[in-house]
């Protein structure tokens, strides 16, 4: 049976007021009495549903989807959510949202946010900046205790000393960005957040499933114990056989009451065009002598695999170069010393780099800001070497930076350079939409990668189209991931979304580690192009059938 | 809350506090800072406090605020400013309690003015979600009539913080604290006789979780830390779900009116 909710008065003004008749005063002014009702008034919300965030913060444009999230995180989801948004959605400005009006109406006082630790300064800063929200780094112990909104790298906040602070609040919010790092219920960190004590929680993934169900239960089962049952039965019903999901409708309406994935697609923005080109560079016989020496290491004892040097080579001399150095150190029987002592020397013959000598006449045709992506350091100093040779300026940039030198590199390249040289690591945490031209100098195994550096660029605020150059080089491996599998399925093309609910759907776990076994194993041409051609048809086929469904969705929805 | 209506709740603000304006117009505002909301508003107890203590007297800010973020100087407020807020809630700070009377004018015999309690009270209903409103009530401290509105009635009425000529004060037969008293089973019972739609809904959706975490610990009953773990997850459910409501107290006073200040309906 329903009771009355209960009444809390609060007395203390009782008894100032009685004081202040025994002592006849001090009295207020009735100008400022009545100010004091007013703005009281001003502050009172008169509704339980919808957002008054906006009425306070008139700068902050806000885009259709980010304030539908924040609606339908705290109406609906009642403060426990997953925020999925694709790479580039603005899931901090959702959360950000969601954090002011729990907030503005005095349902969240004391919160704490863990993220990773290159991005502490850059949340506070959005934070305080865009939504007046006095969240401070956490830098010293009793900050946990006195400071209300208190921002940490997990690592921080695990730490012996100050994991007892931490659980002796009483959170009103806990928010944790990149909640995908938490999706094994073993490690110390799941363990940890999971004794935080919360009263509401959002989880912020770009990639919420990485492929794993047990993953979508353990961080489900993070932010509501028992909302998908005990491990058991969950896996009972919902798992048939190796990483195969039964119940699938039932499970993705369960997961929809929690989760929110925006996809760029949804969203009504005019996202701008990519375009993209594809280079096949021909290598110089001595680039081709080096790429072809590598064979002899065949059936040698050389810990390395084989394709991992075929990239470096396809790369530079001098990311090759580095590595066969320190293979010839660690080298112990002679017969392979020799080999290697041979390449070093074929690395030595080559004067020119065709891949190089492409950046620069292309970046001489853009006359625009360039991002260049390569996978390896010694590549990135030669570009810088090579480009500086040529009169065109360039700075650094990996992720490796602290935040401050990250921010620094970043307006030096967008007052100073022209181009922009990224390892791999760069890719994340940094946003440069001022810049319209991506080269991909080599490219990653993983395409989910290829889309985090595009998307680097190919986000919110941009407004220019986007260009897309891919470097491959003749006849070698590169030329066979860049056309046998990135261009077969339309990686440069579709937006993240499909591809990352591909994989997913296909528990491809680990499509790096697929890639390469294809590559590794296959002993002929043949073979491979066979192997690649059925891993890129179950992709495309996927992706077919999700289109399928996707029109059929729409046109049921008009009947 | 409009540009203009912040223009001017800061510059009755100001005014009010006793500090000096430079210049006031449209969209631009400067002030001169009594010691008073020096310390309310610019957050230097260092200063104040070595001032002080070494006897001296402190030099006050000067504060140049917009509402117009077109012009040139100044901090630029609106709606949502820290500064704002934190002027917001100096205005509560500095006007907790008040006592006034009214400016009558009798012209020959004595008249009487009868005390009431006013009280300014701000109701939330909280679960998850949360809603407010406020209410403002007055009791007539001689014959226990509770009025609503009463700040409303008392902002057309002409008041004066010093007893006027040939006026004289009744005294209560209510004490101001028993008079609050009464006017919280006032509001007790406006509140019981609002509806609870929501209040239900939040009961409904707490068992709802209640039970899904129940199901999910059953199986590790008697575990001590497991059991910890429950508890702690069920309080974070009661934390986010249980209904109630907040009473607070925006501010209040005594009020000594004449006969006919408030008309009863």
């Amino acid at each position: 049976m329903f009771q009355q909710p209960q009444i809390r008065f609060d007395r203390s003004w009782y008894d100032s007021f009685t004081r202040r008749i025994e002592q006849d005063g001090p009295w207020a002014d009735w100008q400022l009495f009545q100010l004091a009702y007013t703005s009281e008034q001003h502050l009172t919300v008169p509704e339980f549903q919808g957002l008054v965030t906006p009425q306070h913060l008139p700068d902050l444009n806000l885009l259709p989807h980010q304030q539908e999230t924040a609606e339908r995180v705290i109406e609906q989801m009642h403060g426990k959510a997953i925020l999925a948004d694709e790479v580039g959605l603005g899931k901090t400005i959702e959360a950000g949202l969601i954090m002011k009006e729990y907030m503005i109406r005095g349902l969240a006082k004391k919160i704490l946010i863990l993220v990773p630790a290159s991005l502490v300064l850059q949340w506070a800063k959005e934070l305080n900046e865009k939504f007046y929200i006095p969240a401070v780094p956490q830098r010293k112990a009793y900050m946990w205790d006195q400071c209300d909104i208190v921002i940490s790298s997990i690592d921080t906040a695990k730490r012996q000393n100050h994991t007892d602070a931490i659980l002796q609040q009483n959170y009103d919010l806990v928010i944790i960005d990149e909640a995908h790092k938490l999706k094994n219920h073993q490690t110390k960190n799941y363990q940890f957040v999971k004794k935080i004590k919360k009263k509401f929680c959002l989880l912020l993934t770009a990639t919420p499933v990485q492929n794993r169900l047990s993953e979508l239960y353990y961080l489900v089962t993070l932010l509501k114990p028992g909302y998908l049952g005990d491990a058991d039965s969950f896996f009972r019903d919902y798992c048939s056989g190796k990483n195969k999901v039964k119940n699938e409708e039932k499970l993705r309406e369960l997961i929809n009451r929690i989760m929110i994935r925006n996809r760029r697609s949804d969203t009504e923005i005019d996202w701008p065009k990519r375009h993209i080109e594809s280079f096949d560079i021909p290598l110089t016989p001595e680039e081709r002598k080096v790429y072809d020496s590598l064979s002899t290491l065949k059936n040698t004892d050389v810990a390395l695999s084989l394709i991992t040097l075929q990239r470096e080579a396809c790369s530079s001399r001098e990311a090759l170069y580095m590595t066969i150095k320190k293979m010839l150190a660690s080298a112990h029987s002679p017969s392979t010393q020799k080999i290697l002592q041979a390449i070093s020397d074929t690395i030595q013959e080559v004067t020119t780099n065709s891949k190089a000598k492409k950046v620069l006449e292309l970046t001489q045709t853009i006359d625009d800001k360039v991002i260049i992506f390569t996978e390896y350091r010694a590549t990135q100093l030669y570009l810088q070497w090579f480009l500086q040779q040529h009169g065109i300026s360039s700075v650094p940039f990996r992720g490796g930076f602290k935040r401050n030198k990250k921010d620094w590199m970043r307006t030096l390249f967008q007052s100073n350079a022209q181009v922009l040289i990224a390892t791999e690591a760069g890719g994340e945490g940094i946003n440069l939409q001022f810049c319209h031209h991506v080269i991909n100098y080599d490219l990653p195994w993983n395409p989910m990668r290829i889309e985090q550096r595009i998307g680097r660029i190919h986000r919110l605020g941009q407004e220019h189209d986007v260009h897309i150059y891919n470097f491959a080089t003749k006849n070698t491996i590169e030329e066979h991931i860049l056309h046998l599998l990135y261009e077969k399925i339309d990686l440069f093309e579709t937006v993240i979304g499909k591809l990352d609910d591909i994989l997913t759907r296909l528990e491809l776990k680990n499509i790096d580690q697929e890639i390469a076994d294809i590559f590794e194993t296959s002993d002929s041409e043949g073979e491979l192009r066979i192997k690649i051609d059925n891993l890129t048809s179950i992709l495309n086929a996927e992706h077919m059938e999700q289109k399928g469904e996707n029109a059929q969705n729409e046109t049921g929805s008009h009947t | 809350m409009k540009q203009e209506a912040i223009h001017d709740y800061l510059y009755h603000y100001f005014k009010a506090s006793g500090c000096t304006i430079l210049e006031n117009r449209p969209g631009f505002l400067k002030i001169k800072l009594t010691i008073e909301l020096d310390k309310l508003l610019m957050n230097r107890p260092f200063y104040w406090h070595y001032v002080e203590k070494l006897d001296q007297r402190g030099e006050t800010q000067t504060l140049a605020l917009k509402t117009n973020s077109e012009e040139d100087e100044g901090e630029f407020i609106h709606f949502g400013s820290p500064r704002l807020h934190q002027i917001f809630q100096s205005s509560k700070t500095l006007s907790p309690s008040i006592r006034l009377y009214e400016a009558l004018n009798p012209e020959v015999s004595q008249a009487p003015l009868y005390p009431w309690l006013g009280l300014n009270t701000k109701i939330s209903y909280c679960s998850d979600w949360k809603r407010d409103y406020t209410l403002s009530l007055g009791i007539n401290l001689v014959n226990g009539t509770i009025v609503k509105s009463f700040q409303k009635s008392m902002m057309i009425l002409s008041l004066t913080p010093k007893i006027p000529d040939f006026c004289y004060t009744l005294s209560p037969m209510i004490k101001p604290i028993n008079g609050l008293y009464r006017l919280e089973k006032i509001i007790e019972e406006l509140i019981q006789n609002d509806k609870h739609d929501w209040a239900n809904i939040a009961m409904k959706r707490w068992e709802a979780d209640l039970q899904l975490l129940t199901q999910f610990y059953e199986d590790y009953e008697g575990e001590e830390k497991i059991t910890a773990l429950f508890e702690q997850e069920k309080q974070a459910l009661e934390d986010q779900y249980k209904p109630y409501v907040d009473v607070t107290i925006i501010n209040g006073g005594l009020f000594y009116l004449g006969p006919d200040a408030i008309v009863l309906h």
